[in-house]
């Protein structure tokens, strides 16, 4: 787990997944032209990824940090 | 055993971890703003972890985390009553705090336009048309019919555009003037 944390860290920026559904609805559109629909789709997916770019924020990787090692800590007390 | 457990932690996680930039980006569609949707993925951190038994191994995680995200939302929605509604005034006062993220002057007007949409609307529209969810799933996170979602989705749409006075081929503004340019330097 830390070392998936740490690798969040680094590759943070590599995480917004992309996904290729709904791409854009652009059947019948001559090229150069955008439908209105393919035109809102796309300004609503670059916000969206602008917000995954951002990257995961210290906090949470640091509340996962903590989660974690609370939950080693509980594990170790059951096993003594 | 004890190791199949371990590994399915891990892999609880690791999802969990790979899922955030995407569940982070729902909760800023809901919210509105960053500093009220970090709180919303922290506390649905904390619920996921605590359920983590509850949660069956190879289905859909990211289904899941967005399902709790979304009660989680709307069930302090409830408790504090919706907060201040959103002016314009207030927006660009919370978004001049960010400049870097809302650089470019199209997605600033863009979150105007999706904040003024009914709350079932824009979520329909982000979790299909950006989260990237099948309708199916959508109406699955959101609890109510494929068909329900379809329509909203399409609501959200028409609203949309008339906010955003898209009409099609003058939307391309940018590109076309872009174009323009590019035709006019390599145009014999």
């Amino acid at each position: 787990m830390l070392d998936d944390i740490e690798q969040a860290r680094v590759m943070s920026e590599d995480l917004g997944t992309k996904n290729d559904m709904n791409i854009a609805q652009t059947p019948e559109v001559k090229p150069g032209t955008a439908s209105p629909n393919a035109s809102i789709s796309r300004k609503l997916r670059d916000f969206y990824d602008a917000v995954q770019e951002e990257g995961i924020p210290d906090r949470f990787l640091d509340l996962l940090e903590r989660l974690d090692q609370a939950e080693k800590n509980a594990k170790s007390v059951e096993a003594k | 055993m004890s190791k199949e457990v371990d590994t399915d932690d891990r892999i609880f996680k690791r999802d969990l971890l790979s899922s955030l930039p995407n569940l982070r980006a729902f909760a800023v569609s809901l919210t509105g703003r960053h500093d009220k949707a970090d709180d919303l993925v922290q506390d649905t951190i904390m619920k996921a972890w605590a359920n983590q038994k509850s949660f069956t191994a190879g289905t859909n995680m990211r289904a899941w985390l967005f399902t709790i995200l979304r009660n989680e939302f709307y069930s302090q929605m409830r408790k504090r009553g919706r907060e201040v509604q959103d002016t314009d005034g207030l927006f660009s006062e919370r978004f001049s705090v960010h400049p870097e993220q809302y650089g470019r002057l199209d997605l600033q007007d863009f979150r105007k336009a999706l904040d003024k949409l009914p709350d079932d609307q824009r979520e329909a529209i982000v979790l299909v048309g950006a989260a990237g969810f099948a309708y199916e799933e959508a109406a699955e996170i959101c609890g109510c019919a494929v068909g329900t979602i379809k329509s909203r989705v399409s609501r959200a749409r028409t609203r949309l555009q008339e906010l955003l006075g898209v009409s099609g081929e003058s939307d391309y503004g940018p590109d076309a003037g872009d174009a323009a340019i590019t035709a006019r330097a390599f145009g014999s």
